[in-house]
C-alpha cells in the first residue's frame, strides 16, 4: 500500500518554499517519510509535518518581490504617475474641477457635520470628573403617568448617602431677579442686564468654572458676588474689580469676591454673576421656610464609582425623599450631567431622547453625503477610462503590470482625495463662521482635540482606497491588444451595470434627502403660521420696573396718544412661553387624586381683547375695581371640558387657595410650542403690581414708528433703565429653535446632495453621450428625429430614477414620519412632496441630457461617423 | 577572507560529503553523520549548512535522476570543491599542529 505524507503540510511546503529548493527540500522530507511510514504512518506524518516546519526558515522562503528591477513602485514611476495625472487634469479643465468640487463639496459637509456633532458631543465634558456629576432629575406621578423636571428640592438632603461627596444647588432663570441690570462704573444712567445664578458654595469647587483672580470659594460670604471676565471688562473696562464694591438691583451691596473665566459655549449651565442663596432669599423677601419650598437644578458629585442606578435607588431613600415629597408623589433619578444636553426629553418618567435625535439624523446625512461624493468620484474617474484606455494600452505593451497599473489609478485616486481634502479644510474653515450662525452656536476647530484628528485621516485614507480601488481593478484588467486595435467593448470600460447602481445609490440618497427636508420645512411652516389662538403679530412684550407698572395707567395714556399703537395690557405670564403649568386647580367634583395640568395666566381686565381672544360665552373682564372676595376668571372651552362643567359661568373654581367664579368662556389657545398637547388655560384677574410683563400691539406696518414711540415715552418714565423688550413673533420662534436650526441645515445639505447628484448625472451622462455617438449618429440617418435621439439617451436614466425612487420614497416616508409624530399638531404627509420631487429630478436630468446631448444630435452624423 | 573559516557542524558536514562521495546529498549526510559521530541532526539543519557551505564556495551541488523512493524526485548531490578540500585540509592541519604542541605531561593522565 501506498502512503502519502498529509497532503495539507505539502502544500503549505510548496507555498512558501522557494522554487529553486523545493525539488531536493520536498524529495528529502518524503525520503524521510517513505523510510519511517514503513514502521509507522502515523509517526511519518508527524515527523513530515516537523520537518515542514522546520524547513519554515528565512532562507528558504520564497521572495515575493523579486529582488531587481521588477518592483512594483519606484520613486521613477511615481514621478511618472505623478506628471500623468497632472497633465490629464490639465487637460481637462471642466471634468478636473467637477470631480475635485463634487470631492470637495462632500468632504466639507461632513467636517462641518463632524464639527458640529463634536460640539453637540462635548457638552458639559469640560468638568473634571464628569462622569462623576449628576444631575438630579424630579419625577412627579400624575394621573398615572410622570411629569419630569430637571429640579429638586432644595433642601434636598443626601447626607445619608455616603457616596455623594457634594452636593450643588444652583437657582436658574432668565427673567428676575436672575437677570439684572448692572451700571458700568461712572455710568449711572446706562444699564446692562447680565444673567446670572444663585447657588450654594460648591458651585465653584464641582464644576470646572475657573476663577482666574480672588477668593477661589466666592460663595462662602453671603455678601460676595464671583463675576465673569465679560462682565468684569463691561462694568469695569481694564481695571482690576476684585474687592470692590457693587450694588445690585439698585439696593443691596455686594463685595466682588473673584473673576471667572467665561463659562465655555459647551455648557449647560450659562450665567455672568454668582451670588449666594442668602441674597436671593433677601431679593425675593421669603422666609427661610418659605424658601425651602423652592426647587432648583441640584447636582451631586460622587466620590466613588456609584452606578446610576444605584444611586437614584439611593436618592429616593426615605431621608432623601422625605415625607411631604412623597405625599407629592414625588421621586427623584439621578441623570448623568453629560447626557442631560443630548438626552433631556422625558416621557412617562423615561428618557425619550431630545436633541440626540437630531444630532443621530445629522450624522446619518454626514455620511450619505460624503458616500455620494465618492460615488461620484468612482463613476466619473471609469467614465474617463474610456478616453484613457490608450494610454493604459501603451503602458502595458511597454511592460507595465497589472499591479502597475492598479498602483497608477490608485495614487490618482490618492491625489484626487489629498487635493479635495486640502480644499475642503480651507473651505472648512472659511465657512466656519457662517456655520456657527447659521446653527446659533460658536463651533470652533479647537473642538476636534484627542483622537478626532487621526480618526478623519482613517476616514480619508479608507475613502481614498474606496474611491481608487473600482477604477483601478477595472482598468488595470484593459487588454492591450484589444484597446490599442480600438476595439473597446462594454467588457473593457468597465461595468455598466456597476456604473447605474451606485448612480440608483447615489440618486435614492437625494432623493430621500430632499423628500424629508420638504417635509420638514412643511411641518415647520405649518407650526410657524398656525393660528394659535390669539395674535401674536405686531406685538412687543417689555419687562417693567416696578414703578412703571404702578405708574401704567399714565404710561398707557402717554402711549396711546400715538395713532400706531393699539393697546396694552399686562400679565403674569406670557401666553407664549411654555413651561408653568398649574396644577393646584380645583373645582366642584374634582376627583381628589386627579392632578390634571392647567395653564393660568393673571391679568389686568384689557389683557384678553389685547392679544385678540375671542368670548364664546358669557363677558370678558370689566374694567371696573374688581369684586375683593372672588376673584373673576375665564376659561378657554378645553378648560371647561376638562373640568366637565355644563353651566360654567358663575361656577367657582379654586386656582391654589384663591376663589374664582368664571365669568366667561374664550376661545382655545395653544401656551406650549406644537410639540406639546395644547393645556387648558384659566385667565383670572390679578393686581398689576403683581404682573410681570407689558404687552403692547401696534398698527401692523408701523414698527419703526411704534418703537421710537415706546422708547422715548420708557425713557421718559424710567429714564436710567434701558428697556427690555421682545417681540412675541421672536419669542415664538424661539420655542423651535432646534427645528429652525435642523431645517436650516436641512436645506445647506439638501443643496449640497443635489449638486453633487446633478455633477454625478452630468458624468454619466457624458459617458453615455460618448457611448452612444455613433448608435445615434446610424439613427440620425436613418431618419430619426431629435427629440428620438434625445428620448434614447434620456432612458438610460428612466430605470435608474424610478429605482431610486422606489428605494427613497419609503426610507423618506418613515423618517419623516417618525418626526412629524414627534409633534402633538402636525400635517398629514405631504405626498405631493414626493410627486414634486420625482417630477423635478426627471426634468433636471431631461434638462441635463438636453444640454449635453443637443450637440452631438444636432451636429452631422457624417462627421460622427467618419470620426475613426 | 569571507569563507575561510568553517565552524565545527560545518566541518563535520564537510567530511561527511567527502565520505560518501559521489553520492553525498540531505538525508544521506543526516543518516552518515549519526552513523559515524552519533549526533541525531534534523534535516533541516542538514540542510542549512550544506547550502550555507555552498554558498561559501566550498560545496557544489548537482540534480541527480529521479529515484522511486523519493516519490520521483531529484536529488541535489553535493561535491567537494577545491576550496572545500583546502579549507578541510587546513582545518586538519591547524588540529594536528595545535594537538602536537600540547605538552606530553599534560596528556600523561596517571593514578595519584
Amino acid at each position: 500500500m501506498k502512503q502519502y505524507p498529509p497532503d495539507w503540510a505539502l502544500k503549505f511546503l510548496r507555498w512558501y518554499c522557494r522554487p529553486d529548493l523545493l525539488e531536493e527540500i520536498e524529495g528529502d522530507a518524503y525520503e524521510l517519510f517513505s523510510r519511517k511510514a514503513k514502521e509507522s504512518e502515523r509517526i511519518a506524518r508527524l515527523q513530515f509535518v516537523w520537518n515542514v516546519g522546520r524547513f519554515f526558515r528565512l532562507k528558504n522562503i520564497r521572495k515575493r518581490s523579486s529582488q531587481n528591477y521588477n518592483s512594483t513602485i519606484s520613486t521613477a514611476m511615481i514621478k511618472n504617475i505623478f506628471k500623468i495625472f497632472l497633465r490629464n487634469f490639465i487637460r481637462q479643465p471642466g471634468h478636473s474641477f467637477l470631480t475635485i468640487f463634487g470631492l470637495s463639496a462632500g468632504f466639507t459637509s461632513a467636517f462641518l457635520i463632524l464639527l458640529w456633532l463634536a460640539h453637540e458631543y462635548s457638552f458639559d465634558r469640560f468638568h473634571a470628573d464628569n462622569e462623576k456629576i449628576f444631575k438630579v432629575m424630579t419625577h412627579v406621578e400624575a394621573d398615572g403617568s410622570y411629569q419630569t423636571y430637571d429640579i429638586a428640592s432644595c433642601l434636598i438632603d443626601v447626607s445619608s448617602v455616603p457616596e455623594i461627596e457634594k452636593l450643588v444647588g444652583v437657582s436658574t432663570g432668565n427673567r428676575w431677579p436672575h437677570e439684572l441690570c448692572f451700571r458700568p462704573e461712572g455710568k449711572p444712567n446706562e444699564c446692562i442686564y447680565l444673567s446670572g445664578v444663585y447657588a450654594n458654595e460648591n458651585l465653584f469647587s464641582v464644576f470646572n468654572f475657573p476663577i482666574i483672580q480672588g477668593d477661589p470659594n466666592p460663595l462662602k460670604q453671603n455678601a460676595s458676588i464671583a463675576i465673569s471676565q465679560k462682565m468684569a471688562a463691561l462694568l469695569f473696562g481694564s481695571t482690576v474689580p476684585v474687592g470692590k464694591t457693587m450694588m445690585i438691583d439698585g439696593s443691596r451691596e455686594v463685595t466682588i469676591a473673584s473673576i471667572f473665566e467665561n463659562i465655555p459655549a459647551n455648557s449647560s449651565l450659562q450665567f455672568d454673576f454668582a451670588l449666594s442663596y442668602d441674597i436671593l432669599k433677601k431679593q425675593w423677601g421669603t422666609s427661610e421656610e418659605q424658601f425651602g419650598q423652592n426647587f432648583f437644578n441640584m447636582y451631586v458629585k460622587t466620590q466613588s464609582d456609584v452606578s446610576t442606578e444605584q444611586l437614584t435607588k439611593k436618592l429616593n431613600d426615605i431621608r432623601v425623599v422625605t415625607e411631604a415629597l412623597k405625599a407629592q408623589k414625588i421621586s427623584y433619578q439621578a441623570y448623568p450631567i453629560t447626557d442631560w444636553h443630548l438626552k433631556n426629553k422625558f416621557e412617562g418618567g423615561k428618557n425619550t431622547g431630545g436633541r440626540i435625535e437630531y444630532v443621530v439624523l445629522f450624522g446619518i446625512v454626514g455620511i450619505l453625503i460624503a458616500i455620494m461624493a465618492i460615488i461620484n468620484y468612482v463613476n466619473m474617474a471609469t467614465a474617463r477610462a474610456t478616453l484613457r484606455a490608450k494610454e493604459i494600452g501603451i503602458r502595458k505593451v511597454t511592460g507595465a503590470m497589472r499591479g502597475t497599473i492598479a498602483a497608477q489609478f490608485m495614487s490618482e485616486s490618492f491625489f484626487i482625495v489629498l487635493l479635495s481634502t486640502l480644499l475642503s479644510s480651507f473651505t472648512t474653515q472659511l465657512v466656519l463662521p457662517f456655520f456657527s450662525r447659521l446653527v446659533g452656536e460658536p463651533i470652533s476647530l479647537t473642538i476636534l482635540s484627542g483622537w478626532i484628528p487621526i480618526y478623519v485621516l482613517a476616514f480619508l485614507i479608507v475613502v481614498a482606497l474606496l474611491a481608487g480601488i473600482y477604477p483601478s481593478l477595472m482598468m488595470s484588467s484593459y487588454q492591450p491588444v484589444r484597446i490599442l486595435k480600438n476595439q473597446l467593448s462594454s467588457s473593457t470600460t468597465g461595468s455598466q451595470g456597476f456604473r447605474k447602481g451606485l448612480l440608483v445609490v447615489q440618486l435614492s440618497i437625494s432623493i430621500g434627502i430632499i423628500i424629508f427636508s420638504g417635509v420638514l420645512y412643511y411641518q415647520l411652516n405649518y407650526v410657524t403660521t398656525k393660528n394659535l389662538g390669539f395674535d401674536r403679530h405686531n406685538m412687543i412684550h417689555i419687562e417693567p420696573t416696578y414703578p412703571l407698572l404702578k405708574k401704567f395707567d399714565a404710561f398707557k395714556n402717554e402711549l396711546l396718544k400715538n395713532p400706531s399703537i393699539v393697546g396694552l395690557s399686562t400679565s403674569n405670564s406670557n401666553p407664549l412661553s411654555s413651561g408653568g403649568s398649574n396644577t393646584g386647580v380645583s373645582w366642584q367634583g374634582k376627583s381628589p387624586d386627579s392632578r390634571v395640568e392647567f395653564k393660568t395666566i393673571g391679568c389686568i381686565p384689557q389683557f384678553p381683547e389685547t392679544i385678540g381672544l375671542k368670548i364664546i360665552e358669557g363677558k370678558s373682564f370689566e374694567s371696573k375695581p374688581s369684586d375683593s372676595v372672588r376673584t373673576e376668571a375665564l376659561v378657554t372651552e378645553e378648560a371647561m371640558k376638562t373640568m366637565g362643567l355644563k353651566q360654567p359661568i358663575g361656577e367657582e373654581i379654586k386656582i391654589g387657595e384663591a376663589t374664582c367664579v368664571i365669568i366667561g368662556i374664550v376661545n382655545d389657545f395653544h401656551t406650549e410650542s406644537l410639540h406639546a398637547v395644547r393645556l387648558p388655560v384659566i385667565l383670572f384677574r390679578t393686581p398689576i403690581e403683581q404682573t410681570s410683563a407689558i404687552y403692547i400691539k401696534y398698527q401692523p406696518g408701523t414698527t419703526q414708528q411704534s418703537m421710537a414711540a415706546i422708547n422715548s415715552v420708557y425713557k421718559s418714565f424710567e429714564p436710567s433703565y434701558t428697556m427690555r423688550y421682545n417681540f412675541q413673533d421672536e419669542t415664538f420662534d424661539e420655542s423651535y429653535k432646534t427645528e429652525i436650526v435642523a431645517s436650516r441645515l436641512v436645506t445647506l445639505f439638501t443643496i449640497i446632495a443635489l449638486v453633487i447628484a446633478i455633477i454625478g448625472i452630468i458624468s454619466l451622462a457624458t459617458f453615455n453621450m460618448l457611448r452612444k455617438t455613433k448608435e445615434i449618429g446610424i439613427r440620425r440617418v436613418f431618419g430619426a428625429s431629435v427629440m428620438q435621439a434625445l428620448a434614447l439617451l434620456f432612458n438610460e436614466f428612466s430605470l435608474i430614477v424610478l429605482l431610486a425612487m422606489f428605494i427613497a420614497a419609503p426610507i423618506a416616508w418613515y423618517a419623516a414620519d417618525h418626526w412629524l409624530q414627534g409633534f402633538a399638531y402636525h400635517t398629514a404627509m405631504p405626498w405631493w412632496i414626493f410627486a414634486v420631487t420625482l417630477a423635478g429630478i426627471a426634468g433636471l436630468i431631461a434638462i441635463i441630457v438636453w444640454l449635453q446631448g443637443m450637440r452631438t444630435i444636432s451636429a452631422n452624423p457624417t462627421k460622427t461617423l467618419r470620426s475613426e | 577572507m569571507k569563507g575561510s573559516n568553517i565552524g565545527e557542524l560545518e566541518e563535520l558536514v564537510l567530511l561527511t560529503v567527502g565520505i560518501l562521495y559521489p553520492e553525498a546529498y540531505g538525508v544521506a549526510v543526516m543518516d552518515e553523520i549519526e552513523k559515524q559521530a552519533g549526533r541525531s541532526l534534523n534535516i533541516s539543519a542538514v540542510h542549512s549548512v550544506l547550502t550555507r557551505l555552498e554558498e561559501k564556495g566550498m560545496l557544489k551541488s548537482k540534480m541527480s535522476d529521479p529515484t522511486e523512493e523519493r516519490g520521483g524526485r531529484r536529488k541535489r548531490i553535493f561535491l567537494l570543491t577545491a576550496s572545500g578540500k583546502r579549507a578541510l585540509e587546513e582545518a586538519n592541519e591547524l588540529r594536528t599542529q595545535l594537538f602536537k604542541l600540547i605538552p606530553k605531561m599534560a596528556l600523561q593522565f596517571r593514578l595519584c
